[in-house]
């Protein structure tokens, strides 16, 4: 078992070497100076110069890349250039948030979702079933900061039962708990579309299947061989996609957080982005990677939880 | 579908208990500004839109502009009781009020705060604006509470550069000694507000400076609040949970935003003068008839028609209006035939294209959009490249467009914007760059004679010169000036006359108050 998971860790390392030097590269070919960016544009030109020099951004660029490795290799991701604080701090201080979110997003989505696409499988051309589609289509079509501004409206403006600004500290739980709620469940519809469609298919594929219809002859109550039997097989796809759209919906959480204002990866990018952050956009995709390298290894361990034949030994 | 209803009504229940929140029996002014953070507050390091309204409320100068005003020949004493100033007008001698506290416990301001402020402020290693004082020759102290300045030459405007605004905010010595790279974040001043928490991504919080030495404000303390989306930003002011509003410089907002109860829309000063700048040095613009047919072919009035009357004016001049020697300058009318036979005269019967590099900033990029339109009128082809504002402001420096559509304001005297934008010196790519992206050359030695002209009179006369002469080699073409716009509800009151603010954002004084 902690074999395979080293060897899972050393088998990213290619995949964290090629992302990084592909993000080395491609903020600094992106036109933009975050000299500029932090003088001001009433800086002159010698102020630029002494600052770009100051930054080491006169170095060449493979010397830059060397130095960037060596520090990477070292569990250094440097100074933020435009911020003039370590990248490790800023993350660490917004890293929790978007995981909150990520993750009660995904909670709330296969809460809803499982059950949804259980409940369509079993009335399959029923009424249920169609609200299920429509509703999985809803959630697949909208995109996130539409469903946050009318759930904003709705929810915050019209009546006031949460916050639009969704910064409360973990400080003050009843406050952010609170302030989590409309966040998660936006993140959490669009888990709710893939998870309830998923689901359905893997039910209808199960339900056919002949060890159900035996149960079924057993006498096995109809609530057991749905929600055991049948769900259990059909959990895996659910397992892979889940897996799969916690690195997507960590991505999907930059629109999320905008619009509900929270703190986070996504806002810290799109600031460094805007900034020409270097060290800041290079540190924020080595947290990127790590996330989801992490959470494909965390999918590959969970089918073992799911499925005893491919548990690990 | 049972656990469905009881889900939902979970979450409802969830909800409404924690919804009444706690009764704040303290006044917090909550104010949301459009940014995801904040680039700096120290005072000689903040150059964003975000980080100037900040300034208002924590320092002061030693002199400073009248809250709610920009006129720089209104300035009144602020942390100086009173100034002399030598005939000559190189030296002047300030004599600072007594008792003046820092906050956070920094202690007394003294000549040596003042000192060590205004030489950090000239220093290009710790601030931005250290070219504006270029000309000041020492800066020492006589006695705790006086403090000579000496000119190598006559500064126009030079009281600015000591009022509450950019290098002229005086920063606590002891407090920038000790502590260091924190004070980008959290500075200390004397103002009626001290920053007691940064939250990065999320706001600033400040409270009540108990020892301001006009009083301790009325106010208990101000979140700002960092909220880059238009729409959030607007849906929190519409629920109440800001009272004042960094709004959209757009007419429709202006409007909708007047309409809801209970909420007043401040439309204020400095404006920022948009420009077209024509690269000479690019054919088929290096052709004066060119250029003159660009400028005949753009309506002013036209464009600030489209971009509203509340928020926009049209320009008056190559330079900011109400700035210390804008005069109403002789523009070129808008004139489509004339543009027109102007272009066939330069060998251009069928028209002619301008590649333009172009920011996707949406304010810029749709007054672009309706020069675009006007100038086609004409057959002036504009072809937009339509790239992101970081990239724009790259590229542009690179001389890399054949016009630049640039939106500025600068301190309110003509000497500063007219050198950075038209003086030969500011050109782009060369050592001293700036920001002249048209190789401007003709009014050098009006706007350098200007500098130095001891006589008001006289100055004047030479930056009147300059600016004709600006226009008349169509160096620029001046558009339209775009006003700031905020929005407060009612309840906030400034209790002074908002007309404007130098940083950009309403000055929250210890006389305003909240209901």
């Amino acid at each position: 078992m902690l074999r395979f998971v080293a060897l899972r860790l050393v088998m990213a390392l290619p995949t964290l070497w090629a992302v990084l030097s592909l993000v080395f590269v491609l903020v600094r070919i992106v036109p933009g100076d975050p000299a500029l960016v932090i003088l001001g544009d009433q800086a002159t030109e010698q102020a630029l110069v002494a600052l770009r020099h100051r930054m080491g951004l006169d170095v060449p660029l493979w010397d830059q890349y060397l130095q960037f490795m060596a520090a990477v290799l070292q569990g250094d991701l440097g100074i933020s250039m435009v911020r003039n604080r370590p990248v490790w701090g800023e993350v660490a201080t917004v890293l929790p948030y978007t995981l909150e979110l990520t993750f009660v997003g995904i909670f709330l989505g296969v809460l809803m979702g499982l059950p949804l696409g259980v409940l369509a499988a079993q009335h399959r051309g029923g009424w249920i079933d169609a609200v299920a589609r429509w509703t999985s289509l809803l959630g697949l079509s909208f995109p996130a900061f539409i469903s946050g501004i009318l759930m904003l409206l709705l929810l915050a403006v019209e009546l006031p039962w949460f916050p639009v600004i969704g910064n409360a500290p973990f400080a003050n739980p009843p406050a952010h708990l609170r302030a989590l709620v409309l966040p998660a469940l936006n993140l959490g519809f669009i888990m709710v579309a893939y998870v309830a469609r998923v689901t359905r298919s893997g039910m209808l594929a199960s339900l056919s299947e002949d060890y159900i219809r035996t149960a079924r002859a057993k006498g096995v109550p109809a609530r057991l061989v749905v929600w055991r039997h049948a769900l259990r097989n059909a959990l895996i796809p659910v397992v892979t996609v889940v897996g799969l759209y916690f690195g997507i919906l960590i991505g999907n959480s930059v629109l999320t957080e905008i619009v509900f204002n929270r703190p986070g990866l996504g806002k810290l990018i799109v600031g460094a982005l805007n900034d020409r952050d270097y060290t800041m956009l290079q540190g924020l995709m080595v947290i990127y990677a790590l996330v989801v390298v992490g959470a494909n290894l965390a999918t590959d361990l969970a089918y073992g939880a799911v499925d005893p034949r491919i548990r690990v030994r | 579908m049972k656990r469905f209803h009881i889900l939902a009504a979970a979450l409802c229940c969830m909800a409404s208990p924690l919804a009444l929140g706690t009764a704040q029996a303290e006044k917090i002014l909550n104010v949301g500004m459009a940014a995801a953070d904040v680039g700096a507050l120290d005072p000689h390091r903040a150059v964003s839109t975000q980080d100037k309204p900040v300034m208002n409320w924590v320092f002061n100068g030693l002199v400073r502009f009248k809250p709610g005003s920009v006129a720089i020949d209104g300035l009144e004493p602020d942390l100086a009781d009173s100034f002399r100033r030598s005939p000559d007008k190189l030296t002047w001698t300030f004599a600072l009020r007594h008792g003046v506290q820092f906050q956070r416990g920094f202690g007394e301001m003294t000549a040596e705060d003042v000192v060590f402020s205004l030489k950090r402020a000239a220093d290009k290693d710790s601030s931005s604006f250290a070219a504006d004082y270029a000309n000041v020759d020492s800066i020492t102290a006589l006695d705790p509470y006086t403090v000579q300045i000496k000119l190598k030459q006559v500064v126009p405007g030079f009281l600015g550069l000591v009022a509450n605004y950019q290098g002229g905010n005086i920063v606590s010595k002891k407090a920038v000694e000790q502590l260091g790279e924190q004070f980008r974040t959290m500075p200390v001043g004397t103002g009626p507000f001290e920053i007691k928490e940064y939250q990065p991504n999320q706001g600033i919080v400040l409270v009540a400076h108990a020892g301001y030495f006009r009083g301790k404000p009325k106010i208990d303390g101000i979140n700002f609040k960092f909220i880059p989306s238009d729409a959030s930003r607007d849906l929190a002011f519409s629920s109440g949970e800001l009272d004042l509003l960094y709004g959209r410089q757009d007419q429709k907002w202006v409007e909708r935003t007047k309409e809801a109860p209970g909420t007043v829309v401040d439309v204020i000063r400095p404006a920022e003068l948009a420009e077209l700048s024509l690269n000479q040095t690019k054919k088929p613009l290096d052709d004066l008839r060119v250029r003159q047919a660009v400028a005949y072919a753009i309506d002013r009035a036209g464009i600030a028609q489209f971009k509203g009357a509340a928020t926009a004016e049209p320009a008056t001049s190559v330079v900011p209006a109400g700035y210390l020697g804008t005069i109403d300058a002789k523009l070129f009318p808008h004139d489509v035939t004339r543009a027109k036979a102007l272009l066939a005269e330069a060998g251009y019967p069928n028209g002619i294209t301008i590649t333009v590099i172009q920011t996707s900033l949406p304010t810029m990029l749709n007054s672009m959009q309706i020069v675009q339109a006007q100038l086609k009128q004409a057959g002036i082809n504009l072809e937009l490249q339509v790239v992101d504002h970081a990239t724009f402001h790259a590229q542009i420096r690179k001389d890399l467009s054949m016009a630049v559509y640039y939106s500025a304001a600068r301190f309110p005297v003509d000497d500063i914007y007219m050198t950075q934008f038209f003086h030969s010196r500011s050109t782009v790519m060369t050592p001293t760059a700036a920001t002249n992206f048209s190789h401007c050359a003709v009014a050098d030695k009006e706007i350098d004679a200007a500098r130095v002209e001891p006589e008001d009179a006289k100055q004047q006369a030479l930056w009147a010169t300059a600016q004709q002469k600006i226009v008349d080699d169509v160096c620029a073409v001046p558009l339209f000036e775009q006003l700031q716009v905020w929005a407060h509800h009612t309840k906030l009151h400034f209790n002074y006359d908002l007309k404007g603010s130098l940083n950009l954002g309403p000055t929250i004084t210890e006389a305003s108050t909240l209901d």
